[in-house]
Parts: structure tokens; C-alpha cells; sequence
């Protein structure tokens, strides 16, 4: 059984379908229950501050806007050693995001095998704390994606709500 | 007309900004900042429950959640007249403190040092005389298989063609001064500083309910009930004495050890004659007895108390429609629009250029520093007048790109030193049966008020009208926007922009030197937009609206 199996929201809920990894852990929250060995974390817009979070993970799903060339709604999952392990340089500087935090790991000598289970984004820059209705209809099917991980990875959950 | 250099994105972290410099001869001789991104949060809160704006305007930053939220129950408090009993207001210090101590270090590591450390000279460094450097320098010597062990460690990143967290194209540029030595040693704290922010952050975690995005804050008071007690204190306290070891014994040696190496940069990046603080960490009543007290200094060192109703935003600059500058509580955000145009003799930025008296004004470490040492705070002004002495630098050292700098390390001591004595009194208020920490309130149907609140970065400010028990209109000015924003109706520059004339650039190609002066604000342009697409390696998908 994998310990400490942590399921990172990331995103901002002020950008429509840029909040849509939030929304997906507020849903795991409210409708589910898990095994201990599973921990929830909405990460919000952070980056460097989610190392502890990241470097304490045993495995890391993370649940994110995806941009794969395909369309709006699209689900895609990326394992551990198809996430870019870099550091972007834009006019030679950086901007910490999760990817470079996932980086940076490598320099706390832990790095968690890390799935990313992603949906391509409709909107994400019109202000606004609804998801686009494409995106929204999706929300159950990316939830089970991420639910379908947790078992993978040998994680429990069970439903405590029915879904609408 | 000089070469212009614009460096864009400018930020390290969460946010869009952009620089424009005009160089001549050597050095700048005009500059405009510019914010690439709308925030237009406030839009969103009008007709919410004032209750609800925390949860809204804490997810605008990805760095600040904690002081969004805390500005906002503040200005919510100060709107229904509700006085929080002493445990919140211990608490709120805690969680406060702890921010500063995570930030400030994060700031000089992983955000500031590649300015001034050269990495890839670390690689040439003898470990044995880096161990002799490290134990003449700081407080925490380590031995030559030490350093070693971080050169193979930074050799492997360098060897992949992938520098890792230290890209940065500007390796080898004349304007790195410190010896290979320095270099890695303070390469090795970058490392250790990444593990011990790790750490710092579970403090929030622990009476924040959760972190990153801290929960326990509500409008009466905190709801950390259940982790009021002597165990969950230690552990806190646990998390603070490491914290606090790290910054008397590694990060403010390393801060004064880099400095030695630059003093020409502390007549480099001043040019600020107003200084703003709201003061921060209430002793007393709600925000009486401030550890880090308020003040304005207008040209002078004598500071006068802040009065807020000063305070007003101008859009001349900005891409808004037209008005005249408004206090906060009139405030409108009306972007233009259509598309905007970067118009650098017109229009050039999102920010609005907030000013104090028709002044702008520098918020943050330097402004807050220097509030306090001419309020004449013993504690502030011994650190200063020790660290002035150390380098053999003057006070005319303060109000500069290392001054601003220095002013960030060394209130992390004094912020941190604080923490002790609330965390003692936290736990014998809990001793003695005093565990309240809200205070029970109404609603009023009418209400206004405003929240300050002096954070990692500065003065911030949100200013709430309630009607109805909806929020009527909602305005925050960040420090961010104090400090980067534009110019005006009279055509005074921002503090950014004033403090980037006369910096001498060696390179036009590699403007180190505006990096330097820049990052030494801890910039944030809030609201980021992040996507992850594993084709091109393009992260920041970020438009103007």
C-alpha cells in the first residue's frame, strides 16, 4: 500500500476553468471519504510554497488545466516521465510554478512519482468563479479519473453524498 | 535617445510584470513599469456576503493568501465595529510572523541571490576554503565533504543542460563580484533554505487549519480552537526556534556577507524621498502598541502618524477610463475597452498609482525599516546601526537597492524575537482557562471600513462599504502597487521607476543590474494564469483582457 497518496488541486477559481483542479478537490472533499493514507490539498496558485506539500507526498496526483492541443473538455493523464523536468527560462528568468516546485524536489532528494490528470481549458482568462459549461459537464468524468488513480495507487474512498 | 532595454516577464514568481528602461551612457535614464495583467477581483465581490470576500481575495496571489484574508476580516471588523479578543489577535501575530519569516527567507534565496550569486562560479570553488569562508562567516560551518557533495549536486544539474532552479542566462556577467567560495556557500544555503521553507510553512498549517489556504481566520476573532493546546503550541514553537536559528545563524550572516561584496550598490536604487508603513503586529487592543509601528516619512526623518483618508488612487496612466484620482472608498475599476495599447508617453500598465498625499510613496522592508528606526524602536535601530557598522557603510546606505535588502533580513530577526513572546503568552492564557478567540457579532445592514495590515511586501490596504449586509463596493491597494506602479496626472514616477535611473548597466543584453533593483521590492503582480502544456514548455498562458 502506498503511504501518504496526496491529491494536489491546482489552480485559480478567479480564472473559470483555470479553478477547475479546485473544484475537482472541493468535490473530493464534500462527496468523499478516504483511506488514511490519503490527503487532499487544494494548492490554489502556488508554487514554491507547496514544496512541503509536494516533498512530503508519498505519490502525487495532481489535478490541473492541460494544454495538449485538443479540445476544450478533453481529459488527458501524464505519467511521472512525461511531465517536463524543467525550469522554464523566459528572458532568462523564471517563474515559479509547480512544475519548476516539482523540480526543485530534486534538490530536496525527494521527488514523488507524480501523475497529472489534466482537462483542457475552454476559458481561463475571463474573471469569473464559474467553470464554462463545457468544462462543467466534465467535472464527474475528471473526478473519476482522478478517483481511478487513488484505487490504482491503492488508496480506499467511499461515496458520502450523492452526486447531483 | 538612449538604447532601450524592456525585460519581460520581470517577475520570479506569481504575476507579469514589465520593465522598460532607456539607457544612456552606461546607465538608465528613464524607466516605466508595467503590470501585463488585470485584476479586476473587486468587480467580483459587489453583492457578495462581506463574510465570503476573504475566501475570494486570498486566492488572488499565490504567494499572499494569508494577508489577503487577514486585511479582509480586518476591514470587514473595522466596518461592524467588532473588537477580537486577545487569543485571535495573538494568533492572527503568529500566523503573520510566521509569514514573514517563510517569505523574507524564500525572498533572499530563491528570488534575490541568483541576482547577486554567480552559480556556475560555485563549480570552480575550492571546498576546503569554502569550509575555512563558512567558518569565519556563519553561524553554521560546515566542512569541506559538505560543499563538496553541493558542487557534484549543482555539477549534475549544470552537466544535464538543464540548470534546474538556477537558469539564468546571466552567468559569468562582470557584474557578479563575490569569489567562487562565496558562491557555493551560499549555493548550499539556497538548498537549505528550499528544505526549511518546507518546514516554516507547516506553521501556518498548524493554527491556520490548513495551508496554503488558512481557514481558521473568521470575522470576530480565529476558529483554531481545537489546536489551542500545550501540545499543538510546542509545535509550533518547534517549527519557530529551527526557523529562527536559520535566520540569526545562516540567512542574515550570508545577507551581510554578500552585501560586503556590493557596497556600491548601496548608492544604487534609492531615489525615494516618501516612505509608507501601515505598521503591523498589534500588542494591544486591535491595533494599538504595533511591533513594527506606522508612519509616513515625507523627504524628511521625522515620521508623522498615516492618515488614510490621504490615500488615493490615479489612473491617468493606467487603462482605465478617465477620472480623477479616488480614495479607495470611492473607487472604481473601469478598465478601457477593447484592446489596450502600450503607450509608454501614455498609457502602460494595469496598476493604478496609488499615492499618500498626492506623493508616491515606497512600501515594504525599507519603508517599515526606516518608519521604525527614526520612531526611534531600540530593537530596530540596534540591528541597523549593527549592520551599518559591520559593512562600514553610512545611514545614506539605507535608502538604496542593499539598504531595502538588508531591511528585509533584519526585521525578519525582529518579527521573529517578537514571536516568542507571543507564543508564552498564548500558552499561559490557555493555562489560566482563557481560551477565547471570537467574538461574537450582527450583521449591520449599513457599515464601511478598511483593514491595514504591513505584509512581507508592504503596506496593504482593503477598504469595504457594506449595504444591505451585501458588500456595496470593495477596493484593496496592494504593495505591489504602490510600489510598481505608474506615473501620474503630474508625471511623477512610481518608486520602481524612480529607483531604476542612474543604475549603470555593463550590458545592454543582460540587464542584470535592473534584476537587482527590481527584485530587491519583492515585486507581485497578483493572479496568475497557469496551464501546463508538455509540448512547447510554455507555462504562463497569460492575456490582457
Amino acid at each position: 500500500m502506498n503511504k501518504n497518496i496526496t491529491i494536489l488541486g491546482v489552480g485559480n477559481i478567479l480564472y473559470r476553468d483555470d479553478g477547475v483542479g479546485i473544484r475537482v478537490v472541493e468535490k473530493l472533499q464534500m462527496e468523499y471519504e478516504f483511506s488514511d493514507n490519503v490527503s487532499i490539498v487544494d494548492g490554489g496558485v502556488l508554487g514554491v510554497n507547496l514544496l512541503g506539500v509536494i516533498s512530503n507526498a508519498g505519490r502525487l496526483i495532481v489535478v490541473d488545466t492541460v494544454l495538449n492541443h485538443g479540445e476544450p473538455g478533453d481529459l488527458h493523464r501524464l505519467d511521472h516521465h512525461e511531465i517536463p523536468n524543467r525550469i522554464l527560462a523566459k528572458n532568462s528568468l523564471h517563474q515559479v510554478d509547480l512544475i519548476e516546485a516539482l523540480t526543485l524536489c530534486n534538490a530536496l532528494d525527494h521527488v514523488p512519482r507524480t501523475t497529472i490528470i489534466g482537462i483542457e481549458p475552454k476559458d481561463m482568462e475571463t474573471l469569473g468563479d464559474e467553470l464554462s459549461p463545457e468544462i462543467k459537464a466534465k467535472l464527474d468524468q475528471l473526478t473519476e479519473k482522478v478517483l481511478e488513480e487513488v484505487s490504482r495507487l491503492g488508496g480506499r474512498y467511499s461515496m458520502i453524498r450523492q452526486t447531483k | 535617445m538612449g538604447k532601450k532595454i524592456i525585460v519581460d516577464p520581470i517577475t520570479r514568481i506569481e504575476g507579469h510584470l514589465r520593465i522598460e528602461v532607456e539607457v544612456e551612457n552606461g546607465r538608465v535614464k528613464n524607466a516605466w513599469s508595467s503590470g501585463q495583467m488585470f485584476r479586476g477581483i473587486e468587480v467580483m465581490l459587489q453583492g457578495r456576503d462581506p463574510r465570503d470576500a476573504q475566501h475570494f481575495v486570498q486566492r488572488s496571489c499565490g504567494v499572499c493568501t494569508y494577508v489577503h484574508a487577514l486585511s479582509s476580516v480586518r476591514a470587514v471588523e473595522d466596518a461592524c465595529n467588532i473588537e477580537i479578543p486577545e487569543n485571535a489577535r495573538i494568533i492572527r501575530n503568529l500566523l503573520h510572523g510566521a509569514q514573514y519569516q517563510h517569505d523574507h527567507i524564500v525572498h533572499f534565496y530563491h528570488l534575490h541571490a541568483l541576482d547577486w550569486v554567480d552559480i556556475v562560479s560555485a563549480l570552480s570553488a575550492d571546498p576546503v576554503k569554502t569550509s575555512k569562508l563558512s567558518e569565519n562567516v556563519s553561524g553554521r560551518p560546515e566542512k569541506s565533504d559538505y560543499f563538496k557533495a553541493v558542487q557534484t549536486r549543482l555539477k549534475t544539474f549544470v552537466d544535464s543542460g538543464q540548470l534546474g532552479p538556477f537558469n539564468n542566462a546571466y552567468w559569468g556577467h562582470p557584474a557578479y563580484k563575490l569569489p567562487a567560495e562565496a558562491n557555493l556557500m551560499a549555493a548550499s544555503h539556497y538548498l537549505e533554505a528550499i528544505k526549511l521553507q518546507a518546514k516554516a510553512a507547516r506553521m501556518h498549517a498548524i493554527f491556520g487549519g490548513k495551508n496554503p489556504h488558512p481557514q481558521s481566520l473568521v470575522v470576530g476573532g480565529v476558529t483554531s480552537v481545537k489546536d489551542l493546546t500545550a501540545e499543538r503550541i510546542d509545535e509550533f514553537a518547534g517549527i519557530w526556534k529551527e526557523t529562527k536559528a536559520f535566520v540569526d545563524e545562516v540567512y542574515v550572516p550570508d545577507l551581510l556577507a554578500v552585501a560586503s561584496f556590493y557596497k556600491d550598490w548601496a548608492g544604487i536604487g534609492g531615489n525615494n524621498n516618501t516612505y509608507l508603513a501601515y505598521g503591523d503586529f498589534p500588542q494591544q487592543g486591535v491595533n494599538d502598541d504595533m511591533l513594527l509601528p506606522g508612519g509616513i516619512l515625507m523627504g524628511d526623518l521625522n515620521p508623522k502618524p498615516v492618515d488614510t483618508r490621504l490615500i488615493t488612487e490615479d489612473v491617468t496612466r493606467a487603462w482605465y477610463e478617465k477620472g480623477s484620482a479616488k480614495h479607495p472608498y470611492k473607487g472604481e475599476t473601469k478598465p478601457i475597452q477593447g484592446e489596450v495599447e502600450y503607450n509608454t508617453d501614455d498609457k502602460y500598465t494595469w496598476l493604478k498609482a496609488p499615492r499618500y498625499d498626492g506623493r508616491s510613496a515606497e512600501v515594504g522592508p525599507l519603508a517599515r525599516v526606516l518608519v521604525a528606526y527614526t520612531s526611534g524602536v531600540k530593537e530596530v535601530k540596534t540591528l541597523v546601526d549593527h549592520a551599518l557598522k559591520t559593512l562600514g557603510v553610512d545611514t545614506k546606505a539605507l535608502f538604496s537597492t542593499l539598504g531595502r535588502t538588508a531591511a528585509r533580513g533584519l526585521e525578519t530577526i525582529v518579527v521573529g524575537n517578537a514571536m516568542e513572546g507571543w507564543i508564552n503568552k498564548l500558552k499561559s492564557n490557555i493555562a489560566s482557562g482563557n481560551k477565547k478567540t471570537y467574538q461574537p457579532w450582527k450583521m449591520p445592514d449599513k457599515g464601511k471600513g478598511f483593514g491595514l495590515n504591513d505584509v512581507p511586501r508592504g503596506a496593504l490596504g482593503h477598504w469595504i462599504e457594506i449595504d444591505g449586509g451585501k458588500i456595496k463596493n470593495y477596493q484593496y491597494v496592494v504593495p505591489s502597487t504602490w510600489n510598481l506602479g505608474p506615473r501620474d496626472n503630474k508625471d511623477q514616477k512610481g518608486p520602481v521607476e524612480n529607483s531604476l535611473i542612474g543604475t549603470p548597466i555593463a550590458d545592454p543584453k543582460q540587464p542584470l543590474e535592473i534584476l537587482r533593483t527590481v527584485h530587491s521590492y519583492d515585486p507581485c503582480i497578483a493572479c496568475a494564469v497557469h496551464v501546463i502544456d508538455p509540448h512547447t514548455n510554455e507555462i504562463y498562458k497569460v492575456r490582457v483582457i
